[in-house]
């Protein structure tokens, strides 16, 4: 039967929204320093206080104004997410493909590492991780990407497997091409759209993640400006000042929804090649 | 149809017992006063586009009757029946009045919902999807009986209605073949004692062998009952065969409809004749299969003219102003008409006035209706000319020789090949038919060297390549030079993220020569597309124009074999016709050997010079294509042989 086609339109609403909430992110991490000098300033006497005159979403309990808090946080939360997002998506991507293209041994050794990173409790890594070498906010970042890798890893084969026998990649084997030539040009533009999916769902996980390294103290001392260290900071100040902690959280999942459905509709646009068919 | 009825009924799916829910009215029996069904203006849009996807659909089936809705893909017959039971996809609207068993039902949801299941039973396309599968086969179809009614009788009456076993009832679906499947599928749709049946490709996804059981089966059962019958196919012979009457559609509309005697007689319109041209016969081989050149049009696109007129020979002037109205064109010659009459052979020629056909009156049953306007003055077809296979140096060299080919799948019980062995000489076209199951599949990829045969030897140009992994780099390169494929399903068979000229270009440097710009441009052309078709990507392109590409770049290095895997078992008649024909011509240009792999004895006969039969993993005939078709030795050919459709009403008896 036929089926009515996709018509692409102008953008929807939720596109729009979501492309000015990325685009006052980006703004602010890029100029928090110009915008908010003296973000950190801390102001004792007023102490905690709720959303009034001067501080639209109140204050923390060392007096510092939570808006500017959030658009300084915005420098080290997001950059730090991205890296973890696309360093374990590289990763995946790069063990993950030959696993599903070549099998074999290679599947093999890729899914026993996949495993045992599996098997070992993330945090407690982390923690050894950060007395060895002492902490740090690259550190943090780097930690979290050899933790997400293995996931990453196991969704790219898994798609790689579910391409690998169609009969495109058979005729491109027909034709005697190398594996790494069917591996990069055939199968990954297919599967890029499920790496790319993950990647955005990553980028949210590595908001929160680095947030509880930081804790740790893995990541950003504790009292910096980041969203994650915020509202871990600030969690028990729930009752004094609600948007203290929302505040931070919003922005969190505010981010990370936008980046989803950006995503979403820039593959719509760009490719529309018909997944099915 | 309200929008309301549209929208709540948006649902495609259907129940796992292929039954449509469970009839509170248990209609046991039919036999109502006004049973039925009556369609009048039937149209189908889709509101958020403004498109309109077919239109002005009028049609009625009496109890006991059967009718068949004849269309290739994009002509709008499964949107008909959708639309008619209620099941339209969501997004698409339906207006026009619907009456099924005397009750109108285009605006009313809960009639709808009362009949589904009880008076209305639908039998879909795929058995293997849609039983549950981890429910036994008894309980589904007694989800279907009406309320009250006793299944531990009713189901064993069911099954053996439609000739299984009472204790198929306690198997799982995956416990039973696709043909037990389909027919547990009608039994479910017999539950609820249906007087309306509506089949959707009940066959497609079935062996020829087994379709033929199903479709007899499904015809005894709607006689036996009184049903009113609607069948859905893309097969003219098909529907000829099985049905009382005959609906051609396309883009959308009604081209032509009559008794199945009659149209296969004598066609009323250009478009129906094409399409039947377009049918390989099994008992002959023909120079040229006719097609007719270009695709299906949207319905829109033609909204202006007859949808048939840009494709059409006869076209004139008229054909394009204005959309010609279905009408009564001639008296259909009495019941004594001679149904066996040769195809191409004119019934009474013109002398009959048309009779315009009015507007809300249903068609009359022994009435021709066409909606060409030059129905009365169509000139007989050119009888196709008869095509020999063209003779073949005799060489001591072939191209490919397999020698006891042997391959057994992990977990199987029986061996996919079972000492299969064959030769292609160069240039030679060789044919191997089979059903699904015979290994005909694993033949032709473990010579392409996709699967690895466990014992036997397979020679491409005297080079051994029985192991693919164990050859060296420049043995693997020149066989893969020496042999091409071509895959069934053009839908996966193109790269999506690639466009066609990159898929090109790569394919011409891989076999080593390096494109020029030109070069794609001329091998686009030489399988019969346009230059501009380079900077396409294959989700913009039909079905065929997709198994061109493909085939365009088998042969960009103009291998000795090309490897044929069904190459136009999922295309529509008039596409296949094309590729078939493609295939021919290139076969003479390059002088290349084919292994043609079908199931398909019509599409073989006009392609093979050799043939041979696979069963169940063995080879079990072989010689020249006349000779295995026109005088099969084996059992299993001459049953193949039979199940191929002819058209005549005696061919399911």
């Amino acid at each position: 039967m036929t089926r009515p086609s996709r018509v692409v339109t102008r953008p929807p609403v939720s596109v729009v929204t979501a492309l000015a909430i990325l685009l006052a992110v980006a703004v602010a991490a890029a100029f928090a320093p110009w915008l908010v000098p003296d973000a950190t300033g801390q102001d004792l006497m007023l102490g905690i206080s709720g959303p009034g005159p001067g501080h639209p979403l109140g204050t923390d309990d060392l007096g510092r104004d939570v808006l500017e808090l959030l658009v300084a946080g915005a420098r080290t939360a997001v950059p730090g997410a991205l890296c973890v997002a696309a360093g374990s998506m590289l990763i995946g991507n790069l063990v993950g493909l030959p696993a599903g293209y070549l099998g074999g041994w290679v599947d093999a050794l890729a899914m026993r590492w996949a495993d045992l990173m599996f098997s070992l409790p993330a945090l407690l890594v982390a923690i050894v991780v950060a007395g060895v070498l002492g902490g740090g906010y690259g550190l943090a970042i780097a930690v979290l990407v050899v933790l997400f890798a293995p996931t990453d890893t196991r969704v790219v084969r898994g798609a790689v497997l579910e391409q690998r026998h169609r009969p495109y990649v058979e005729a491109a084997q027909l034709k005697n091409l190398s594996a790494w030539r069917i591996m990069t040009r055939h199968v990954w533009p297919n599967i890029a759209p499920v790496a790319l999916a993950n990647a955005f769902l990553n980028f949210a996980y590595a908001l929160v993640s680095l947030a509880s390294l930081s804790f740790l103290g893995l990541g950003v001392p504790a009292g910096s400006p980041d969203w994650g260290r915020t509202l871990s900071d600030n969690r028990t100040q729930l009752l004094a000042n609600p948007w203290a902690v929302i505040a931070p959280g919003l922005a969190i999942i505010a981010t990370a929804a936008a980046l989803n459905i950006v995503g979403d509709w820039l593959y719509e646009r760009v490719d529309r090649r018909g997944r099915t068919r | 149809m309200g929008e309301r009825e549209a929208r709540s009924s948006g649902r495609t799916g259907v129940d796992a017992s292929g039954a449509q829910g469970v009839g509170p009215a248990g209609a046991q029996g039919a036999g109502r006063a006004g049973a039925g069904i009556a369609v009048e203006g039937l149209t189908v849009r889709q509101p958020a586009t403004g498109r309109t996807l077919l239109s002005g659909v009028t049609f009625e089936v009496a109890p006991g009757e059967s009718v068949a809705i004849v269309g290739e893909s994009g002509s709008g017959k499964s949107l008909t029946v959708r639309a008619m039971l209620g099941l339209l996809p969501r997004g698409l609207e339906a207006a026009g009045t619907v009456r099924i068993a005397g009750e109108r039902v285009d605006d009313d949801p809960r009639a709808r919902a009362r009949q589904r299941g009880g008076v209305v039973s639908l039998l879909m396309q795929d058995p293997f999807t849609l039983l549950n599968p981890l429910r036994r086969v008894g309980r589904q179809i007694a989800d279907g009986l009406p309320r009250g009614a006793d299944a531990k009788a009713e189901v064993p009456r069911l099954l053996a209605e439609v000739g299984l076993p009472a204790d198929v009832a306690g198997r799982y679906p995956f416990q039973l073949s696709g043909g037990m499947r389909q027919r547990v599928g009608l039994a479910a749709a017999l539950a609820g004692g249906p007087s309306v049946l509506v089949a959707d490709e009940p066959t497609t996804a079935l062996d020829a062998t087994t379709q033929r059981e199903v479709l007899a089966l499904v015809r005894r059962v709607q006689r036996e009952r009184h049903m009113a019958f609607v069948l859905i196919t893309h097969d003219l012979r098909l529907a000829f065969s099985t049905c009382d009457r005959v609906m051609v559609m396309y883009a959308g509309r009604l081209m032509e409809a009559g008794g199945a005697a009659a149209v296969r007689r004598e066609q009323l319109h250009p478009y129906t004749r094409a399409l039947l041209a377009a049918e390989p016969p099994a008992d002959r081989r023909l120079a040229v299969i006719p097609a007719v050149a270009g695709s299906v049009p949207a319905h829109d696109a033609v909204a202006d003219r007859c949808a048939f007129a840009d494709r059409c020979a006869l076209a004139v002037a008229e054909c394009r102003d204005g959309v010609p109205e279905l009408r009564a064109v001639r008296h259909a010659p009495g019941p004594s008409a001679d149904v066996s009459a040769v195809r191409g052979e004119s019934g009474p020629s013109a002398g009959v006035p048309a009779v315009r056909h009015e507007p809300g009156v249903p068609a009359v049953r022994d009435v021709r209706l066409s909606a060409c306007l030059r129905a009365t003055e169509l000139p007989a077809p050119p009888a196709p000319e008869p095509g020999v296979a063209p003779a073949l140096p005799v060489t001591a060299d072939p191209v490919l020789r397999v020698r006891e080919l042997r391959r057994t799948f992990a977990g199987a019980r029986r061996p996919a090949l079972d000492g299969v062995s064959l030769t292609v000489a160069p240039g030679e076209v060789v044919g191997v038919v089979g059903e699904s199951g015979s290994g005909k599949t694993t033949l032709a990829r473990c010579v392409a060297g996709l699967e690895r045969p466990d014992a036997g030897t397979i020679l491409l140009g005297g080079a051994d390549c029985s192991d693919y992994g164990r050859m060296g780099r420049d043995a693997v390169r020149q066989a893969r030079r020496t042999a091409q494929m071509i895959f069934q399903d053009p839908y996966s068979t193109l790269n999506p993220a690639r466009t066609v000229g990159a898929a090109l270009g790569e394919a011409l440097w891989a076999d080593g020569r390096p494109a020029a710009p030109d070069d794609v441009a001329r091998l686009l052309e030489s399988v019969g597309l346009g230059r501009d078709m380079a900077g396409m990507r294959p989700a913009g392109l039909s079905g065929g124009e997709r198994q061109r590409v493909a085939i365009a770049r088998a042969v960009a290095g103009e291998p000795r074999l090309l490897i044929c895997d069904e190459p136009v078992s999922a295309l529509d008649v008039s596409v296949q016709a094309q590729i078939l024909g493609l295939l021919a011509e290139l076969r003479e240009r390059l002088s290349m050997a084919m292994l043609f792999i079908t199931h398909d004895l019509a599409v073989v006969r006009q392609i093979a010079d050799r043939i041979y039969v696979l069963e169940s993993g063995r080879c079990v005939e072989t010689g020249p294509a006349e000779q295995v078709l026109d005088a099969p030795t084996h059992p299993y050919t001459r049953a193949l042989l039979a199940s191929v459709p002819d058209g005549s009403s005696g061919w399911l008896a």
